[in-house]
């Protein structure tokens, strides 16, 4: 059994070392009441143990996860962590000591809280995902195409395959703006980088503005006048994605 | 005349087109070439009218020898007319789509010279798409009736959706205001692109690499509100549109007076959004609930309860099917509470497994409990102690109707609603009072 114990957990932000938190609570067989990033400012007195991340014990654990808890645990333990949600870590974590006692079957204990918290979690990042491979948008800027998000949740990894994909010819830049990280395609080939500062854009050529004129002309005449609904264009598009797509500029 | 002008008139006389889905076709991206499709397809904007914006709609010409009562493009209606080259069309798809604008492309026409000649011309601007640019992303073509079925075929092995329209519900209603379309011409395509689409997949089984044939299947639309038929009518005929020509999609769509004609509803007249709106949801009963058409609404109520959704509506009426055990009951039966939507019903289904459901664990999954109270028992739950018949009622009126937005009234508020406000009365007084009325109403048939 795991102890709650009064202690917090301070560890990299990255997914091998959120791998290394649940190796350190096995351990240990404790429950600490908080999990935070080592950059995170904290308000309580409780002692702190600052997790290293090793990547061997990471995938460890990680190995564990097709053995102990199903084909689809990596994939939806994995996507549930990008999110932006206060306390991810410790719902996760609080979800892994459920789920290593039951097995497999505890992804489909929906009516249990912490089961349920944990598909939510993973469902939001997976439906924002979804809204920004529609709702971004590129500018050309004659050598790539950028663009830029604002996202609740770390997003990128889920976008890199569905663009690449999309795009096999082009050179592109997708700056998260929320997180400051990028992704980008060059000569084929996709990366991820955290920035320091956002980065450059340079301006745009005539003929770009140009097709962004055709695309509002187009977006502003498509529309039946009769039948404006503001109410359930907003419930669709929330106004957090416009500041970064094109008609609404 | 240039690219702005052109976009302009043929997206403005293309926008009454209901689909703009980009769904049921699944092609990953080539290692070149351009695009890729998604299966449940992709909303790249939401237009002011709350409409998806999937793909790029336009007429390839809005010059028309055809002159249909109901529609903006009519030869005898005085509006600008353009045509786009296929070149125009192709860069201006390719352009929007690297932009991450739209998931492709929807193109329909009007009739230029005759239907063989209109369709020759969409050909062309596709074959330029997927041959010259080797565009991969979802195409969507309007199959236009009339046209050799030889023409119709090439176009399906172009495009990933193609649609023929119905226009009207029925075949008189077609006679009077589509003199030009026949019954015949309609469904002589529709038939055609089921049988070719069926043996398209059938041979994609056997041979990999065997063509496909519009993969993502036929839609169809029909206006509503433009001629007398019945919901109850529409309803069959889509459901027989369903069984019969194995459609995907039928999308209704509200009739918007463009011109006036007295065959018509006057100009003046409002859309019929609310209606629009019920078939819509009678129309996801029969696809994701397993309703029948007869099921939903019978010969002595032909039309719907403007005031419950036709889920509700079948509820009340079958009161002596509740309170179900969630604990026990089918899928089917599930599906048939209100408040449970196919998602949680599933969920249900894969949770219950695990031990007995309560309220609490219920609500987590997602069901909508103020509803679905009255119609189920469960772990430590017996019904509601109130079954007051105007508590039920009061769960069930749609709330999309009866409610007030910043002091606007709803988009689907019934028009004496809008008429007793334009005279003066308080906005919050009027829409209580309908909404207790509506409630009573409801109270007293159950």
């Amino acid at each position: 059994m795991h102890r709650p114990a009064d202690l917090i957990y301070r560890y990299d932000a990255s997914w091998h070392g959120f791998l290394c938190c649940v190796f350190e609570s096995f351990r240990c067989k404790e429950l600490p009441c908080s999990i935070l990033p080592l950059d995170c400012p904290s308000m309580s007195l409780f002692p702190e143990k600052e997790i290293s991340t090793d990547s061997a014990l990471a995938q460890r654990v990680a190995a564990s996860f097709p053995k102990k808890l199903g084909k689809s645990a990596h994939r939806i333990l994995s996507t549930a962590f990008l999110s932006g949600q206060e306390n991810k870590e410790h719902t996760l974590l609080s979800f892994l000591i459920l789920a290593y006692q039951t097995g497999p079957p505890v992804f489909s204990m929906l009516g249990h809280p912490l089961v349920s918290a944990v598909h939510q979690m993973q469902r939001q990042v997976r439906m924002e995902a979804h809204q920004f491979t529609g709702f971004l948008r590129f500018q050309d800027y004659g050598e790539f195409l950028g663009a830029s998000i604002q996202p609740k949740h770390q997003v990128l990894p889920l976008l890199a395959r569905h663009f690449s994909q999309r795009f096999p010819g082009e050179e592109f830049v997708i700056y998260d703006q929320t997180h400051c990280t990028v992704l980008f395609q060059k000569q084929k080939k996709l990366e991820y980088a955290v920035l320091e500062q956002p980065p450059q854009f340079p301006s745009v050529s005539r003929q770009e503005v140009q097709w962004q004129q055709l695309w509002k002309q187009f977006y502003n005449t498509i529309s039946i006048p009769e039948r404006e609904n503001l109410d359930l264009r907003r419930n669709h598009c929330p106004k957090r994605f416009w500041s970064n797509m094109t008609e609404f500029q | 005349m240039d690219l702005m002008q052109k976009l302009t008139i043929l997206s403005d006389s293309a926008k009454y087109d209901v689909a703009c889905t980009s769904s049921g076709s699944n092609r990953r991206g080539g290692a070149d070439g351009l695009g890729s499709t998604h299966i449940s397809g992709i909303c790249h904007a939401f237009s002011a009218d709350g409409r998806c914006i999937s793909l790029l709609k336009v007429l390839l010409t809005n010059i028309c020898s055809f002159d249909c009562a109901y529609c903006v493009n009519r030869s005898s209606n005085d509006v600008p007319r353009a045509a786009f080259t296929p070149q125009e069309l192709a860069q201006l798809t390719i352009e929007f789509y690297r932009r991450n604008y739209i998931e492709g492309l929807f193109l329909s026409s009007a009739v230029l010279v005759d239907a063989n000649h209109t369709t020759e011309l969409m050909i062309k601007a596709l074959e330029l798409l997927r041959h010259t640019h080797k565009f991969r992303g979802y195409i969507h073509a309007k199959a236009i009736p009339g046209a050799d079925p030889q023409l119709i075929h090439r176009l399906g092995l172009l495009a990933d959706r193609l649609s023929v329209n119905v226009e009207l519900p029925s075949g008189e209603s077609l006679a009077r205001l589509a003199p030009d379309k026949s019954r015949h011409s309609i469904f002589t395509p529709m038939r055609q692109i089921a049988t070719t689409g069926a043996q398209a997949s059938q041979d994609l089984t056997r041979y990999r690499h065997a063509p496909t044939f519009a993969p993502a299947g036929q839609s169809t639309q029909m206006i509503v509100g433009a001629s007398g038929e019945t919901d109850r009518q529409i309803l069959k005929l889509t459901q027989g549109l369903y069984q019969n020509y194995s459609l995907r999609r039928v999308f209704f769509s509200a009739y918007v007076p463009v011109s006036a004609d007295n065959r018509l509803p006057a100009l003046d007249t409002k859309p019929p959004l609310l209606r629009e709106h019920r078939l819509y949801q009678a129309d996801w009963l029969m696809r994701y609930y397993q309703f029948d058409a007869e099921e939903i609404l019978t010969p002595e109520t032909p039309n719907f309860d403007p005031a419950l959704d036709p889920k509700c509506n079948w509820a009340i009426q079958h009161l002596e099917q509740f309170p179900m055990d969630v604990n026990r009951v089918s899928l089917a039966q599930l599906l048939r509470i209100p408040g449970i939507g196919p998602k949680s019903a599933r969920r249900i289904v894969a949770a219950r497994r695990h031990g007995a459901l309560g309220l609490e664990e219920l609500r987590r999954i997602g069901v909508v409990l103020k509803r679905a109270q009255y119609f189920i028992v469960c772990k430590g739950f017996n019904g509601p102690k109130q079954l007051r018949p105007s508590l039920i009622a009061a769960s069930l009126v749609d709330p999309a109707v009866y409610s007030l937005h910043t002091q606007q009234l709803s988009f689907f508020a019934p028009e004496p609603l809008h008429q007793q406000i334009a005279q003066g009365a308080d906005p919050v007084k009027a829409i209580t009072a309908a909404r207790e009325e509506a409630i009573s109403c409801i109270a007293q048939r159950i």
